[in-house]
């Protein structure tokens, strides 16, 4: 995973987001850099949705 | 005249005076706020990162654009739409498209590379929102519809196949093989195409003729790359690939909805791409939800409610799909009325789709001005005798009101369906309704006297 997606998910096990908010948080990146790591992300089929349709990984669950 | 498309109807509104190009450099992050903010359509030319695309957007995000795109006045764009549905004219088969000047393949497959944007706070990623989908069944034949795509990864996007559809239903039926089901995604339309892919139309029709009827030329199809489809040759870009048999176990959405509201999570299948194929210059098309989509809903609904209207034997004035219903759950119509056609005309009109509520006035009410209609109802109507309500009806899951989510997965909604008569009553004489004319109106002009 590159360093981008692996700075995601320690957001996302840290605390649910929105996809807005996870975006919102690499402003300064090119989108299309942001999107291909957010790809890594989703490949790895971690990420889970909350109730409200935000993202989270279940850290404990990755152990 | 020949056959106009995406590109001819962008010229169109920018000539009416209704397109605002912007030409300085902007993040696709930046588009669709600055869609939200222009009463136009909007067209960006400099998009950073992406040095090959151009991309337009909320092109009929309101009637009048709607109506420029099919060359006629609002009034009459229900009429012009079910003419179309009355002279199909069947797609033709050609052997080169524009869609295909530029052909992306194996490794060089990658979403990211197309201007996918963001629209909306609580969206749950990028979304493709214009889109026309061509599926096929090897009973049934080709179908067209539009669908969301959320953007996954580089090769994988969601889709939402919730609602029933005539393509959920071959999903299904390639699902209880466990095969995939091929589609093409064809982005960057003339209106005509978009109307007719939203046109629920009855099983192993060709939504094509229908844009072909509306055109008054058939509608150039070119074979896909690397699956037994076809799409439109003048497409700006084409996603081909397969859902994948997975049944509906993907999350996906929550996605600014049609009805105004921001979804909940979806459960539904992934669509894998395995080939993109664009113009060499291309122009992405953002469809500006909701408002774009709830106009291209309209004309659909009005068209059904006059083929309901005729099927009845009433006769109708004009009508209209209201956008604050979404183009889609309520139906207005005036008719020329004969006794008791006021109530045969709601029954007609609530028979439509997902309509949940229906007022029919009588021929002298304009029922595109709201306060015509108000009068109408206020004047015309005894609640007792002039309402009628129907239970137990079809119903639409992202309806809120219809607690959709207590229902268990796979569950179908039902609704209650509202029509208000809003005619003269029969028994009372049109004299009680004459209206109040100013003295002298005629002979004197304003002007002349300032």
């Amino acid at each position: 995973m590159s360093p981008l997606a692996s700075q995601i998910v320690a957001v996302l096990e840290s605390t649910p987001k929105q996809f807005s908010e996870i975006a919102d948080a690499h402003l300064d990146l090119p989108w299309r850099e942001f999107l291909q790591a957010w790809g890594e992300v989703r490949a790895a089929d971690i990420v889970k949705r909350d109730g409200d349709g935000a993202y989270y990984i279940d850290a404990a669950e990755q152990e | 005249m020949a056959r106009k498309g995406f590109r001819d109807f962008v010229d169109d509104l920018e000539q009416a005076g209704e397109l605002c190009r912007v030409t300085k450099e902007v993040d696709p992050r930046q588009i669709p706020g600055l869609m939200a903010q222009a009463p136009e359509a909007t067209f960006f030319e400099n998009i950073t990162g992406y040095p090959d695309w151009r991309l337009a957007g909320a092109l009929v995000s309101t009637r009048k654009r709607l109506a420029i795109s099919m060359d006629c006045s609002q009034d009459d764009i229900a009429f012009r739409f079910e003419e179309a549905l009355g002279r199909l004219i069947d797609p033709i088969h050609v052997n080169e498209g524009a869609c295909q000047e530029v052909v992306h393949t194996g490794d060089d497959v990658d979403l990211t590379a197309i201007p996918y944007p963001l629209m909306h706070v609580f969206d749950g990623g990028p979304y493709l929102s214009g889109t026309l989908v061509v599926s096929n069944d090897p009973e049934y034949g080709p179908n067209v519809g539009s669908y969301r795509l959320m953007y996954r990864t580089p090769r994988e996007t969601g889709i939402d196949l919730v609602s029933s559809s005539d393509m959920r239903f071959y999903y299904q039926r390639a699902l209880d093989q466990g095969k995939p089901l091929e589609i093409a995604v064809a982005i960057g339309l003339h209106p005509f195409e978009m109307l007719a892919s939203s046109y629920k139309a009855p099983i192993r029709s060709n939504e094509f003729a229908i844009a072909g009827g509306l055109h008054g030329e058939a509608v150039p199809l070119v074979k896909c790359k690397t699956v037994d489809l076809e799409v439109p040759a003048d497409a700006e870009l084409v996603l081909e690939g397969e859902l994948l048999p997975i049944g509906w176990t993907a999350d996906e959405g929550p996605f600014g909805e049609f009805n105004q509201i921001s979804g909940d999570v979806k459960w539904n299948p992934i669509f894998r791409v395995k080939c993109i194929t664009h113009r060499r210059d291309p122009i992405f098309y953002l469809l500006q939800m909701p408002l774009e989509n709830d106009w291209l809903s309209a004309p659909v609904t009005e068209a059904a409610g006059l083929q309901a209207l005729r099927v009845a034997s009433v006769e109708p004035v004009s009508i209209r799909a209201p956008v604050g219903s979404c183009g889609y759950w309520g139906l207005v119509a005036s008719i020329r009325k004969r006794p008791g056609e006021g109530k045969n005309a709601l029954l007609a009109l609530l028979s439509v789709a997902e309509v949940k509520y229906a007022v029919v006035t009588d021929d002298d009410i304009n029922i595109h001005d709201p306060d015509e209609l108000d009068w109408a109802m206020a004047l015309r109507v005894q609640a007792d005798k002039d309402v009628i309500i129907l239970t137990g009806a079809r119903a639409k899951h992202i309806d809120p009101s219809v607690r959709a989510w207590e229902l268990g997965k796979g569950g179908l909604p039902t609704t209650a369906k509202m029509g208000i008569d809003a005619t003269i009553p029969e028994g009372i004489p049109k004299k009680f309704y004459k209206r109040i004319e100013q003295y002298g109106v005629d002979r004197v002009r304003l002007e002349d006297f300032l």
